[in-house]
């Protein structure tokens, strides 16, 4: 039933996930389930700061628990090629207030 | 299921979804599903300039537990149907 | 057949269903209120509102003073979805006998 919305099209995808807490990982989305649990291959962290570029921290593979899962995008790699993330500042994302 | 199958209708339309965490994600609605998750697709922050974190992104699934509001298209709404629907969901689907 | 409404109040979302098509206030956690009429709701408080004015309120604190700013932000939107989550309360429109 939930098949149309499913995850299924990110699947070994690159992907940038916006958690509740307020970062942002971005990985190679290797499997999903039901409840938005995920399983991100090779990830790293993008660190925002309004005093630096953006830090890039190697995490590795993470399997992320649905409940702190905010978006899940689908990276355009050509398009984030083109960005200099040296040069972008901006406050990290604020933690999602239920 | 009132919503689930609102949002069904309103597949292809534009919507803005705003999140818990004051970000403001315009796009295409691809996909609802039973829990009101939300897949977009030719997506835009709303606030580019403040929140640059999703620039490379052009597809996105949004949980449906972090949306606050979802801005919906005014022709996008029959207000009728909506009561009807309310009504019959009232007295248990 | 919705002609002929129910007026029988038995629980809380009877009051609710009674406010479709009425103006309702709605108070959101994050200080958030909307003022709008109620067009459909279901079991979770989830909404539709139509001419919706949204006013959040902000405390910001004077570095030097350190007195309290209130601020309230206004916008009005034309169609608005809430999700129930995030709903405090809801108060009908006021009614004569």
């Amino acid at each position: 039933m939930a098949a149309t919305t499913g995850l299924e099209s990110f699947v070994d995808q690159i992907i940038s996930v916006i958690t509740n807490d307020g970062r942002n990982i971005v990985g190679l989305l290797k499997g999903f389930d039901q409840a938005t649990n995920i399983i991100l291959d090779e990830s790293h962290e993008r660190v925002f700061s309004t005093k630096e570029g953006v830090q890039q921290l190697v995490l590795g593979l993470y399997i992320i628990r649905g409940d702190n899962i905010g978006v899940i995008g689908e990276l355009d790699e050509e398009l984030d090629a083109s960005l200099d993330f040296s040069k972008l500042r901006a406050h990290p994302l604020k933690p999602v207030m239920h | 299921m009132l919503f689930f199958s609102y949002f069904k209708d309103l597949v292809g339309q534009e919507v803005t979804v705003e999140l818990k965490n004051d970000l403001a994600i315009r796009g295409t609605l691809h996909s609802v599903d039973q829990y009101l998750n939300i897949k977009l697709e030719n997506t835009r922050v709303v606030d580019q300039d403040k929140y640059p974190h999703m620039l490379s992104v052009r597809n996105c699934f949004i949980r449906g537990s972090v949306v606050r509001y979802v801005q919906l298209p005014p022709d996008g709404v029959d207000v009728d149907l909506l009561h009807d629907a309310a009504r019959r969901e009232a007295r248990g689907g | 057949m919705s002609g002929e409404e129910d007026a029988t109040v038995r629980e809380p979302l009877d009051l609710i269903r009674l406010s479709l098509d009425e103006r309702i206030y709605v108070k959101l956690r994050s200080d958030r209120e909307l003022r709008g009429k109620l067009h459909a709701f279901d079991q979770h408080l989830n909404m539709i509102l139509g001419d919706v004015e949204e006013v959040i309120t902000t405390v910001e604190i004077d570095d030097e003073t350190y007195e309290e700013i209130v601020r309230t932000t206004k916008r009005t939107i034309q169609f608005l979805f809430v999700r129930g989550d995030g709903v405090i309360l809801v108060s009908p429109p006021l009614r004569t006998a």
